[in-house]
């Protein structure tokens, strides 16, 4: 990408020292037009306005789905990916990829949870919290201090998480002594407490990322980790931040998934690692890091929530809508793709 | 002539006339014109040089003249045969080889299967014996007899990667060989192989296009000169009629003024920069210097001299770095980037692209990048102090403000230096500043941008600490000129330094010449 090459194909204009200038005269009345230009053929939004239009057409043919109702189900149904996929926004931001030992963090998590239930709740969620952000941003120590690869790590994680709770719990299901927590299964104006705090997550995330020194270290850690380094940023400790927020959300999850099944199994985590990284991924997070946010990983949760529903609806199968959800995330990784690839050109 | 396709060129043309004509070559991007009615020929045998600044339109040439990028208008005769190059391919098969400013070799692969790479004239089915001795032959006609063709490229450094790419190109026996920036990375001794290797393929009656920015380098080598600005051509001179200045005046349309040395060093002990006993194992060999605040340091040295692991080190980036070093009174503790740079010391790579910029970003987060920090004192920015920040040092390196939303990528290279250099510029808590090749691949009058950058930061009090392997630049902004050779400091000028003791330091043993 050096100079010569591709000054013309990109300003058309030669846009250099002396000639720096006259450059400047000739580009700058065509900026507005030629950014507007580049969002309409940004592969991005053109695959997410075409699954929109599609859901809302669809929709508008199916009885119910345009309906108060339904688009109460859609949001509690995408709160509990959504929140965790939060947290996993930020680390693939921050150029850690995914981590796959999400599931059996919710579920250790829940199992903590409900097994210090007596101690009362307050109690029980720092309890919960503050193991979920341990061993979480253990790993994300590894991976920022070490430069261990996320997947390696996460998935050894996982298996030594979910060893360790086999271990402890003796393999059975925990219950808890005392149930004070029916609380968390409030639905205040129709919706489930778990969307509330969603939205909460969504918001403070984005404007971490947007406004503190660490989230925006994070992007740039993400886009170029040599640079990061070279230039003395702290990649090191801002990976681990990152981990530890990832594992915060992380134990949310599973705090509420402990409230909602009353009692933990090794199994309640089941499919979320997986369901937390297609939510990002549609949302148009760049899985190598460096772009994405969190309100489009919120977008991406109720997307994926509102074709799973539709499908529903129209009475497709679970498979049918699984393997809908995959051509939906395959879709959106190869829009980022073509995007970042035609950046770089 | 080797080739066999050459066999119409006696008819239009004669042996002994051109053997490249360019004539009236256009082209525009998006309606704005990049190369406008370009005309020259280069003779059978002929090295011609093309220079301008970035921007002027010799990549535009080199990519239609070899079959990268189709011409809007105008004609290219090869050898008495109007050509349509239509890609690459067809380019190589007519004759033409390219050698590419950037790297296209494959580290993977060893040294024997690089040259063979690309190239469509060879056979299906290689004979293995031959190839290995045609490769001995080729290297060290290149001064590379150390290397084995069965070496993983891997092994090698990175001039004797770029030594590889241009062996390949001229052992494809072709009528043309272009060379785009072909010695921007290497070191002088390296780069007089180069030049002895293009002479022998010029002298067997190849012609040879020269790309250069640098213009001593271009006087050295070619028999004439084409000069673009602006995307038309300004003038052919024939070499023995140039000067460096006639040719810098020919580029820029005026001559860039010199700076002037005329600075009092800030010699305060408590402002300088120690370093004692500086050693990196295989790169460094016990370097010590005190650097005062307001002055230039220059490190003189070619590759693997350890005038480039002088500053890496400093900047954390050798871990296994040993020795002293205090910046200010205090310590630095140069094992990590983030305690050289918490001491205050900050690091411009000689490697923009990937330990650089943020490619992707805009311009703004670039020039901001290492000052989030300072702009956010609670670790919460404030958009307005950002973007204020942003457009004064985007004023201050000469960026248009405009363009501060623009991804870096789309600066060329020259800005994107800047922004870059600029990226550490008028910060509170950096007392030292190290670049590496400070003005690599960048034009002349983005060099000249540069080096007053240098220079006021060093007025403005800071410890400047530079390492090139060019002449040129040395001599121009070094107050201090420390020349290395073999991980070792050989001597330090203060004041009537002259090149060619500079040359001696960095070059002796090494150039037989």
């Amino acid at each position: 990408m050096t100079a010569p090459n591709n000054d013309h194909s990109r300003d058309g204009a030669a846009a250099t020292g002396l000639a720096e200038q006259q450059a400047n005269a000739e580009t700058a009345p065509q900026m507005p037009g030629r950014f507007l230009a580049r969002r309409c053929t940004d592969p991005l939004n053109v695959v997410i306005v075409l699954v929109v239009l599609a859901v809302i057409v669809t929709g508008v043919l199916t009885t119910r789905f345009f309906s108060v109702a339904n688009a109460r189900a859609i949001l509690s149904s995408s709160a509990w990916v959504g929140i965790t996929a939060i947290g996993a926004t930020i680390v693939m931001i921050a150029g850690s990829a995914v981590s796959l030992a999400v599931s059996e963090t919710a579920t250790v998590v829940a199992m903590i949870f409900l097994a210090t239930q007596q101690f009362g709740l307050a109690t029980a969620i720092v309890l919960a919290l503050l193991a979920g952000v341990a061993v979480t941003a253990l790993q994300g120590a590894v991976i920022g201090f070490w430069t261990a690869n996320p997947i390696v790590l996460t998935i050894a994680a996982g298996f030594a998480i979910s060893g360790v709770a086999t271990w402890i719990s003796g393999g059975t299901t925990v219950y808890p002594q005392v149930t004070r927590f029916n609380g968390l299964n409030d639905t205040p104006l129709g919706l489930p407490l778990a969307v509330y705090v969603l939205l909460v997550l969504t918001a403070a995330a984005q404007w971490f990322l947007r406004r503190t020194t660490a989230g925006r270290h994070m992007y740039l850690i993400g886009e170029n980790p040599r640079a990061a380094r070279a230039a003395g940023l702290p990649v090191a400790q801002v990976t681990v931040i990152a981990w530890a927020t990832f594992g915060f959300c992380i134990a949310i999850t599973g705090v509420f998934l402990a409230a909602f099944n009353t009692s933990a199994n090794s199994a309640l985590g089941g499919t979320l690692s997986l369901d937390v990284i297609a939510a990002v991924l549609a949302g148009g997070t760049a899985i190598g890091g460096g772009r994405g946010s969190a309100l489009r990983t919120l977008g991406g949760a109720v997307l994926i929530s509102a074709i799973s529903d539709l499908l529903l609806l129209r009475g497709f199968s679970t498979g049918i809508q699984l393997l809908v959800k995959g051509i939906l995330v395959a879709f959106v990784v190869i829009a980022v793709h073509v995007r970042s690839t035609r950046g770089r050109q | 002539m080797t080739d066999a396709t050459g066999a119409t060129s006696a008819m239009a043309s004669g042996p002994a006339g051109p053997q490249v004509v360019v004539e009236g070559l256009n082209r525009s991007f998006g309606g704005v014109p990049a190369v406008r009615d370009v005309s020259f020929t280069v003779g059978t045998g002929e090295i011609h040089g093309i220079c301008g600044h970035n921007g002027a339109g010799k990549s535009t040439v080199v990519k239609m003249l070899s079959g990268q990028l189709p011409p809007d208008s105008g004609r290219i005769v090869i050898g008495g045969r109007t050509v349509v190059l239509g890609s690459p391919q067809v380019a190589q098969r007519l004759g033409v080889a390219l050698v590419d400013q950037e790297l296209s070799v494959v580290p993977e692969l060893t040294v024997l299967d690089n040259l063979l790479l690309g190239d469509v004239c060879a056979p299906l089915f290689n004979r293995r014996r031959a190839a290995v001795a045609r490769c001995r032959q080729v290297l060290s006609d290149m001064g590379l007899d150390r290397i084995r063709p069965q070496q993983p490229l891997s092994e090698l450094s990175l001039g004797e990667r770029q030594l590889v790419e241009v062996a390949r190109a001229l052992s494809q026996n072709a009528r043309l060989v272009i060379l785009d920036e072909p010695t921007a990375t290497l070191s002088d001794a390296e780069t007089g192989h180069v030049f002895a290797a293009i002479r022998r393929v010029a002298a067997r009656g190849c012609s040879v296009i020269f790309v250069s920015h640098r213009l001593s380098e271009v006087l050295e080598l070619c028999d004439a000169v084409t000069v673009l600005r602006d995307g038309r051509k300004i003038a052919t001179t024939p070499v023995g009629e140039l000067t460096v200045s006639d040719l810098i005046v020919q580029m820029l349309g005026e001559a860039p003024h010199r700076l002037t040395a005329a600075r009092v060093p800030d010699n305060r002990p408590g402002h300088s920069l120690r370093i004692e006993g500086l050693h990196v194992p295989g790169r460094l060999t016990d370097f010590s210097l005190t650097a005062e605040a307001g002055r230039v340091y220059a490190l003189a040295g070619q590759l693997g001299s350890g005038a480039s692991d002088v500053l890496r080190a400093l900047a954390g980036l050798h871990p296994r770095a040993t020795g002293r070093v205090e910046l200010r009174m205090r310590a630095v503790p140069f094992r990590s980037p983030v305690g050289a740079a918490r001491a205050g010391v900050a690091f411009v790579s000689n490697d923009r692209k990937s330990e650089g910029l943020f490619l992707d970003k805009p311009v703004a987060a670039n020039l901001l990048a290492t000052r989030l920090p300072a702009l956010a004192p609670a670790g919460v920015l404030r958009p307005r102090r950002e973007q204020q920040a942003a457009r004064s040092l985007a004023q201050l390196v000469g960026i248009a403000e405009h363009r501060l939303r623009e991804p870096a990528a789309a600066l060329s290279g020259g800005n994107q230096q800047k922004v870059f250099v600029g990226r550490s510029l008028c910060r509170d808590d950096v007392y030292a500043l190290l670049l590496d090749e400070p003005t690599r691949g960048v034009d002349i009058g983005g060099r000249a941008a540069i080096h007053q950058l240098l220079r006021a930061a060093a007025d403005a009090g800071l410890i400047v600490l530079f390492a090139s392997t060019e002449l040129e630049e040395l001599l121009e902004l070094g107050d201090v000129i420390i020349t290395m050779r073999e991980t070792r400091m050989i001597a330090r000028y203060e004041g009537g330094i002259d090149g060619a003791a500079l040359m001696r330091d960095m070059t002796q043993g090494e150039r037989a010449a």
